[in-house]
């Protein structure tokens, strides 16, 4: 590699893409809740008041004691699912709606999924420390282990950001599939592990509900928050092979679309 | 692309000038080596296939085969009485009908033989540490620290058992480095299963007998309580049998009450004819008033007082009634006991080798190609997505 030492060292890269990035996300900030006082707030009022209305309606609803009614289990994993639902259905508008960004030869495709990634991340870990403590400060039990909910808010972020690279490549290569990933995202939440515990499954369905990685990090976020009270089964490795393979695709997939995006 | 010039110049040339044309010819460009040195300092070597290499360099050169001895268990139940196994009335309902319940015994099983208990146990019957440090042992998969919690550790490395939920069978897998020594562990385990499983019946029997055996004695008790009780009362009223007091009393009441209507019947037959001074008409009316007052007393004997009939006849009814009760417990006891002894004399719990323990003669462990290629397909992924990061980070260069 003779002709590298002609290049910027990669560090100088990678500083400027962080500085890039950095950028990008306050340019989203702006352009997606505006520059009002309280613009901001709505990124953690969204989730929180989604989250504690599926909480509050599941509580009435069963209408259970123990961990089926637990308010807990469903606003928190509420929480998780909400980001991962939001990073893959806002990935099919990334590249199109900053296609003008291009025009900069700093900024690269996976900046911009890179950039709302973090946001994302931002809100929903905050409403996450934020909805544990409601919930300890309204009686509810201290988590067991907050290392373990703070593994699985890390590995969804990571699923969630392999799928979305995924995502955005494709819809930029093939237009009309955004509306199937709406639906999608939509009919994967009744088996991506937010309503249920594996253990509640007869086991015929449970040989099938681990095929399903965000039931893994469910059974971990759910592992941290109740401890050994509840039996919980996770396979950490399976989630890691996931998230290569979706990161692998994914960025491969926005390396040939780069060629391939038109700016007019 | 560099000739380097200096390489022929100083080679001798005795030929005279022929040699410079003739020197040329046997020095190519030296593309192939150049290919392969960039082969080889490329990051891909460097990153994916230097590790695969010495991965499968361990595998195929240095790692030592290991032998698996495998057996499968079930854990049946004889005798159809399911209360004995209410714990798994559960498992009953969701499994299998006829393997629920030794579904649950066998998970009960799973988790004995993954626990440190197990190890321990099977540390006094056999020396595993020596057997997991054999000398032809490789330095990576053998023993290395012996205290309980890394021996447990290691051990659950070795040896797996899983279920079959459907089934109940329970496979055991033990791994060594030596046929012989494999068996020996699956057969020290399976040793330890059945005595684990038969220790746990015996005491499920042991109870119940216990409770039906108690249950015989309080009732035996009772018995002797209320006959006791029942004999001081008639030694306390005198009285053997207060029922049949009353009814005697009750039959002299009648009787002279029958006699008062002869009585009052012959009186107005005599006073129809007879003048009223007439002494047989006074002797009647002094029978009638003999009878009346006699009558009297008695009824008060019965019903009045402290010490009346009525109270004795109630006390002794309860006692009665106490005896009653008494015996029909002792029965209904010594019932249950006889059939909780045919239970257990016919229930029993006990684990059934399906499948012996087998000596291995072919290595099946360590899984060579899986572990190198699944080495080598992740780092190559892994590999990828840092080359498409890095190549992202590269876009930045202004």
């Amino acid at each position: 590699m003779s002709d590298t030492a002609a290049r910027p060292s990669l560090a100088d890269c990678a500083r400027t893409q962080l500085r890039v990035i950095g950028a990008l996300v306050i340019r989203e900030m702006h352009t997606r809740f505006g520059r009002h006082r309280f613009g901001y707030l709505t990124l953690f009022l969204e989730p929180m008041i989604l989250a504690i209305g599926v909480g509050i309606i599941h509580q009435l609803h069963k209408g259970e004691r123990g961990v089926r009614g637990s308010f807990e289990m469903y606003a928190i994993g509420y929480v998780l699912f909400m980001k991962f639902r939001q990073m893959i259905m806002r990935a099919s508008g990334a590249i199109p709606s900053n296609v003008a960004l291009l025009h900069h030869r700093q900024i690269a495709l996976p900046d911009l999924f890179f950039a709302r990634h973090l946001i994302e991340t931002a809100a929903c870990t905050g409403v996450l420390f934020l909805m544990t403590f409601v919930g300890i400060a309204m009686g509810g039990e201290y988590p067991d282990s907050p290392m373990k909910m703070l593994a699985a808010a890390a590995l969804m972020f990571l699923l969630a950001q392999g799928m979305a690279l995924m995502v955005g490549a494709a819809t930029t290569e093939w237009h009309g599939i955004e509306r199937f990933i709406h639906l999608m995202t939509y009919l994967f939440l009744p088996i991506s592990g937010l309503f249920f515990m594996l253990y509640w499954l007869p086991p015929w369905l449970q040989e099938y509900a681990v095929w399903v990685p965000t039931v893994h990090i469910f059974e971990l976020l759910r592992d941290g928050q109740f401890g050994e009270k509840y039996w919980t089964q996770y396979d950490l490795l399976y989630v890691a092979k996931w998230i290569l393979v979706t990161h692998l695709i994914g960025l491969a997939g926005l390396r040939v679309v780069r060629g391939r995006i038109g700016l007019e | 692309m560099k000739l380097s010039p200096h390489t022929t110049a100083f080679e001798p040339s005795p030929l005279g000038t022929v040699e410079t044309w003739t020197e040329a010819a046997p020095t190519p460009p030296p593309r192939p080596r150049n290919r392969l040195w960039r082969f080889i300092i490329h990051p891909f070597t460097l990153w994916v296939l230097l590790p695969t290499a010495i991965v499968a360099a361990y595998f195929y050169l240095f790692a030592a085969p290991q032998y698996v001895s495998e057996a499968r268990i079930v854990v049946r139940v004889r005798g159809e009485t399911q209360h004995a196994m209410g714990a798994n009335a559960l498992a009953s309902l969701m499994g299998a009908t006829g393997s629920g319940a030794s579904a649950g015994e066998a998970s009960t099983l799973r988790e004995y033989l993954t626990s440190h208990d197990a190890v321990m146990s099977l540390h006094d019957r056999l020396d595993i540490v020596s057997i997991w440090q054999r000398p032809e042992a490789d330095y990576i998969a053998r023993l290395h620290d012996t205290e309980p919690e890394r021996l447990t550790k290691y051990y659950n490395s070795m040896v797996s058992a899983s279920l079959d939920g459907s089934t109940g069978v329970l496979t055991l897998r033990v791994r060594s480095f030596r046929p012989e020594d494999s068996k020996a562990i699956a057969e020290a385990l399976l040793a330890q299963a059945e005595d684990l499983v038969n220790r746990l019946s015996e005491r499920q029997r042991g109870d119940q007998l216990r409770v039906a055996r108690d249950e015989v004695a309080i009732a035996e008790r009772r018995v002797a309580d209320s006959r006791e009780a029942l004999a001081r009362f008639r030694e306390q009223q005198r009285d053997l049998d207060s029922q049949g007091t009353a009814v005697a009393s009750q039959q002299q009441i009648s009787a002279m009450e029958g006699a008062l209507t002869v009585a009052r019947a012959e009186l107005r037959e005599r006073s129809a004819f007879m003048r009223p001074d007439n002494p047989a008409l006074q002797s009647t009316r002094n029978r009638i008033e003999a009878l009346e007052r006699q009558i009297e007393a008695e009824r008060l004997r019965r019903t009045g007082g402290d010490g009346a009939l009525v109270h004795q006849l109630a006390s002794y009814d309860r006692l009665m009634l106490e005896r009653e009760f008494a015996d029909r417990q002792l029965a209904s006891a010594t019932t249950s006991l006889e059939s909780a002894r045919t239970d257990a004399q016919r229930q029993q719990v006990f684990v059934a080798r399906v499948v012996e323990p087998n000596l291995a003669v072919y290595p099946l462990y360590p899984r060579k190609l899986i572990g190198v290629g699944s080495v080598f397909l992740g780092l190559a992924v892994a590999f990828g997505i840092a080359w498409l990061l890095i190549a992202s980070m590269r876009d930045h260069a202004v």
